[in-house]
């Protein structure tokens, strides 16, 4: 068998050319950041955003960091402002509901200007209105109206009062009211002078008194009526007096918006309120005991409440909007989607008025677009809901949500709900997606769009001016040096690292943008003008180091044979295994001890991780992967005798994933076979039932985990580490590891199945059938047969001779 | 032309002021004024109340009724019924001049007589240097003159006498004197300069038989007024009939007016001006 040969360092990382940039430095590029590599993502966008029927909304999925908000913004950047201008919305006073407050809508930047005039409107009505109703023409037509009514009244007393005289019979105010007694020379007659006169005289003068008493009955019981027609006329003089001054101020505003229709028809019911309730613009003196209120008493209150009885609260004002809105909801609350309606305490008590509806996200973004991360929309209670009632009725109904659970018992508003024509974007992750796609049956219903955005983008010249251009568009937002050519590549070098692939880029602009600003950082400590490749690579030093605390402690403890790693000897059923640890995010590799171990037994390979449940489920499936391969390759012709144990040395937390299922083999292979293994090589890689080696991820870490360590204490040369040939392309390798491979002081080994592998790891062949269908005696498979063969002999010796003993 | 300025403090001097009372809307405004002008002169306040003897008299008359005011549904009296009203408007009177003495820290006495009401004030008003009455009183009539325990007090001669009508306060009214360069008209403008505080601007309507007299009259007042530190301002009228009077009364919207009817203008045109006009009066 020929074995696959060493790597070379060109294999090991790719270089991007600074050459490959017609630039010298990003100050020579202008360009905006564009979705590239995202054409499936763009085109879902592009689709969502112009199809005009409902539920076409959109849910930008990735993970975070890949720039999905920026991409669009992006977008809508371009199409956005070409759309038109939506309209304004305002409430206004129901002066017939008040509890209904009425949504009025306007032209784009009219509802402002509606506000004002309405402002200056009442700040108008406290001047004419008092000035009319103090106008001497008005004061002497309200006198005149009094004293009609009060001749009228007096009149008809005097001339009872003048017919009594003429009968010499006066009328007397008494404390209840009135009588008529007969009188002499101003006085009322004494009993014994009325007693004194004859009989005919007395019963002549009781006939009076009874005719004038009736006759004083009906007059005064058309008093109230006179003072109902007095009230009603001064109720008319007001209406008129009212109505003269406020009609030439409203007809002013109405010339203004005579084309708004919802405009002079709320006009209409204004004006007939102000005539109605004219007296609240006529100064009264404070009481007293109101003044000690604060405030909100007396004529203050008065004045503000009228202000606030005919103010426009402007909901939405697009007077300097361009285009369609574009709204980024940072917290996507309840209330700051919906809007809401505020409460004040007003001596103990809460109170509301149309005045205090707050706007929300929904009606800032209505008629344009409005974006959302979908994470803190779910996090945010009763939103979700809210959002969907919106956009399932297509209306925004604002609704107090402490009134709507009866946290809050108070009087409250129903605002009328506003029409909604709006594009919900939201932003969030695959599982996000996946688990709202599979939950939630609305959500289908009303997110039909997806843009799928990619992880990585492709590593060609395309990809890298991308990246430049998105470096490009940093250093311009956040004002940082400019970067040359040989850092942007290292940049992009770090891209395809980050993408675990040569070939193509990473997407995660946050981990690109995090390293445009630590770069920044050292080339501005350096004083630069510029920023170059080798502050870039400061920035990623500087990073690895500031995460290496645990991965320091262990090599240190490995250094000390407190883990137990050899890297020179050869040991039988004994391999370096390599192993990912990601504490907080910033991963790095290390080797691990794995061992196998054989005894007689009934062919089963035990899995010690999985006995005591440390390991996982998908690393249990790859052991018994391992039986199946045992099985297929030893056990045709008779069973297996042995029973095999694995473990990973030194592990005191749980292991998991398979990568590490080809070290195992090579391990059991070498306890099977008794051929001792190169401890100096370290092993990577899951194994399927055929033997083939299949990727794994994580290589770079992996082999730089190996090289550290091999490194500290000393390369010799043969140490080196077996990876998949499926993970070749995944190869960004450091550039200490890539001039250690150069020197031949390191090597990385591509292996494609056991075989090869074995072979390298004992340097002994791994042995192939011959026409018998035997192995050689001097491979692996062979000396692999002779040790099983002795062991089912032996194990057959030991069946034949505990049946004798029990029979 | 020379005449000699009564002495302010001495001749006009108010100590005493009496107030009729009888719970009506104008008799609350002259306990309001009086009560404001013995503040201000530092005098002691009377408030006289009357309890109307015809109304007694009605009470022993079988045949005589009560008409009530808001019911008009009549009853007959019942004399301690009608007693027991007269004493609560007794107390209900005493209640108001108490309170009011108290908030502007006066001296006040009350009575309570028995008889026929405008012969009662007068009467018990003797002793005091000023009379303050309501232009009406309780009168069924709502009559738009002068009551009858103000036209009593007027034809009587009772001086001098202050007529108040609701909606004047004493505290801010603009005071208008007439002057003829008559002994009345002297007394009129000392009684006015009494009354008035600093910040008050007088006005004098000097009403002079030709231009040069109403000249010379200013001159002289304005010299002996420029002693008492009051500030004046002068208007001129030719000498003329008491309607005419009126209607330059009404226009300039006087306030409270002061005048005397021992004038060059005739008793009866002044009784006759204080009937009309409907403005606060102090007749000298």
């Amino acid at each position: 068998m020929t074995l696959p040969s060493k790597l070379t360092p060109e294999e090991l990382y790719r270089t991007c050319n600074p050459l490959d940039f017609g630039f010298n430095t990003t100050a020579d590029l202008d360009c905006p950041v564009k979705a590239t590599g995202q054409k499936r993502a763009f085109d879902a966008i592009t689709f969502s955003m112009g199809i005009k029927h409902d539920g076409f909304n959109l849910f930008a999925l990735g993970p975070n960091g890949t720039g999905k908000q920026t991409a669009i913004m992006h977008f809508l950047g371009t199409t956005a402002p070409e759309a038109e201008v939506p309209s304004d919305w305002c409430y206004v006073n129901n002066f017939q509901k008040p509890r209904h407050p009425k949504a009025l809508k306007l032209p784009a930047g009219k509802a402002g200007s509606l506000a004002r005039d309405m402002e200056h409107l009442v700040e108008a009505l406290f001047t004419v209105i008092p000035a009319a109703f103090s106008s001497e023409e008005y004061q002497a037509q309200e006198k005149n109206i009094h004293e009609k009514f009060q001749e009228q009244q007096a009149d008809a007393i005097g001339e009872l009062e003048k017919k009594g005289a003429e009968e010499h019979i006066a009328l007397i105010r008494t404390p209840a009211g009135f009588a008529f007694a007969p009188e002499k020379e101003g006085e009322v007659l004494k009993p014994e002078e009325f007693m004194m006169l004859k009989k005919e005289e007395r019963d002549s003068i009781e006939e009076k008194i009874i005719a004038l008493k009736t006759a004083m009955q009906s007059i005064m019981a058309q008093i109230p009526k006179w003072q109902r027609e007095t009230l009603e006329k001064i109720k008319d003089l007001n209406r008129n007096i009212a109505s003269f001054t406020v009609k030439p101020l409203i007809a002013e505003i109405r010339n203004s918006y005579e084309a708004i229709q919802e405009v002079t028809g709320y006009l209409e019911t204004l004006e007939a309120d102000i005539i109605e309730n004219f007296d609240q613009f006529l100064e009264k003196e404070a009481d007293p005991r109101e003044s000690l209120m604060g405030v909100y008493s007396g004529k203050f209150s008065q004045k503000r409440a009228s202000f606030i009885r005919y103010q426009i609260n402007v909901i939405v004002d697009n007077s300097i909007t361009e285009g369609a809105p574009v709204v980024y909801e940072d917290k996507p609350a309840c209330q700051n989607l919906v809007g809401d309606i505020e409460h004040i305490s007003h001596m103990g008590t809460l109170v509301t008025d149309f005045t205090l509806i707050k706007q929300g996200a929904l009606h800032r973004a209505n008629g344009g677009y409005l974006l959302i991360d979908a994470r803190r929309l779910l996090f945010e209670p009763f939103a979700y809901e809210a959002l969907k009632k919106a956009l399932r009725t297509r209306q925004i109904r604002i609704e107090s949500l402490a009134q709507l659970y009866s946290l809050v018992s108070t009087v409250s508003l129903e605002p009328e709900p506003i029409p909604l024509d709006i594009k919900v974007i939201l932003l969030g992750e695959r599982s996000l997606y996946n688990i709202l796609s599979v939950y939630d049956p609305d959500f289908s219903e009303l997110f039909k769009v997806a843009a799928d955005f990619e992880d990585e983008l492709p590593g060609d010249i395309d990809g890298k001016l991308a990246y430049a251009s998105i470096i490009s568009s940093i250093v311009h937002k956040d004002k940082l040096h400019h970067f040359d050519r040989t850092a942007v590549a290292r940049i992009v070098e770090h891209g395809s690292r980050l993408a675990e692939d040569s070939s193509k880029l990473s997407a995660h602009i946050q981990s690109i943008c995090d390293l445009v600003h630590e770069s920044d950082y050292y080339a501005a400590s350096a004083k630069k003008t510029f920023v170059q490749a080798e502050d870039v690579q400061k920035a990623i030093d500087a990073k690895i180091f500031r995460s290496s605390r645990i991965r320091e402690k262990i090599r240190e403890a490995t250094l000390k044979d407190s883990i137990l790693i050899e890297t020179d000897s050869e040991k039988i059923g004994q391999i370096n295994g390599l192993a990912i640890y990601s504490p907080g995010g910033q991963s790095f590799g290390h080797p691990g001890r794995i061992t196998a171990r054989v005894r007689l037994g009934k062919g089963e390979v035990i899995d010690i991780e999985r006995e005591v449940e440390m390991g996982g489920p998908i690393h249990s499936k790859g052991v018994m992967i391992l039986s199946g391969f045992l099985g297929a390759r030893f056990a045709i012709d008779q069973p297996l005798s042995l029973s095999a144990s694995l473990v990973f040395e030194q592990s005191y937390s749980g292991v998991e994933g398979d990568s590490a299922s080809s070290a195992e083999l090579y391990a059991l292979l070498s306890a099977i076979s008794g051929a001792p293994i190169r401890q100096y090589f370290a092993v990577t890689g899951s194994v399927n039932q055929f033997g083939q080696v299949q990727a794994i991820g994580g290589v770079n870490e992996k082999i730089e985990g190996f090289f550290d360590l091999c490194k500290a204490r000393e390369l010799t040369g043969k140490q080196g580490v077996l990876i998949p040939v499926s993970n070749v392309h995944n190869l960004m390798l450091r550039n200490d590891v890539v001039e250690a491979v150069r020197q031949g002081l390191f090597s990385i080994i591509p292996v494609s199945d056991v075989d090869e592998g074995i072979e390298i790891l004992t340097g002994i062949p791994a042995g192939e059938l011959d026409t018998t269908g035997k192995y050689p005696p001097d491979t692996i498979n062979g000396m692999a047969v002779a040790r099983l063969n002795e062991m089912a002999e032996k194990l057959k010796k030991f069946t034949s001779s505990s049946d004798d003993d029990n029979q | 032309m020379s005449f000699v300025m009564p002495e302010r403090h001495k001749s006009t001097l108010i100590r005493h002021i009496a107030v009729a009372l009888d719970c009506s809307p104008h008799s609350i405004a002259s306990l309001g004024a009086a009560a404001e002008l013995a503040r201000l002169l530092n005098a002691e306040l009377t408030g006289i109340y009357v309890e109307d003897i015809n109304v007694i008299r009605m009470a022993d008359l079988p045949f005589c009724h009560e008409i009530h005011m808001y019911t008009s549904e009549s009853e007959t009296f019942d004399a301690s019924t009608l007693e027991r009203s007269l004493k609560v408007q007794a107390k209900a009177a005493r209640e108001s001049l108490l309170r009011i003495a108290e908030n502007l820290m006066i001296r006040q006495s009350f009575r309570v007589s028995r008889g026929v009401v405008p012969e009662e004030v007068i009467a018990a008003a003797g002793d005091a240097d000023l009379l303050v009455l309501g232009r009406s009183g309780r009168s069924p009539t709502c009559r738009k003159g002068l009551g009858s325990t103000a036209r009593k007090a007027l034809e009587e001669g009772k001086r001098p006498i202050l007529f108040i009508r609701p909606g004047f306060s004493a505290k801010e009214w603009p005071v208008l004197v007439l002057y003829d360069g008559s002994e009345g008209s002297r007394q009129a403008l000392a009684a006015a300069l009494n009354i008035i505080t600093p910040d008050i601007t007088l006005n004098v309507l000097i009403l002079g038989e030709t231009h040069e007299e109403s000249v010379e009259m200013e001159r002289a007042l304005s010299e002996i007024i420029a002693l008492l530190g009051s500030t004046v301002e002068y208007h001129h009228l030719p000498l003329t009939s008491g309607k005419t009077l009126m209607r330059y009364i009404r226009m300039v919207d006087s306030g409270l007016l002061v005048l005397s009817d021992r004038m060059k203008i005739s008793r009866e045109e002044v009784h006759e001006l204080i009937n009309e006009i409907d403005y606060p009066v102090l007749l000298v």
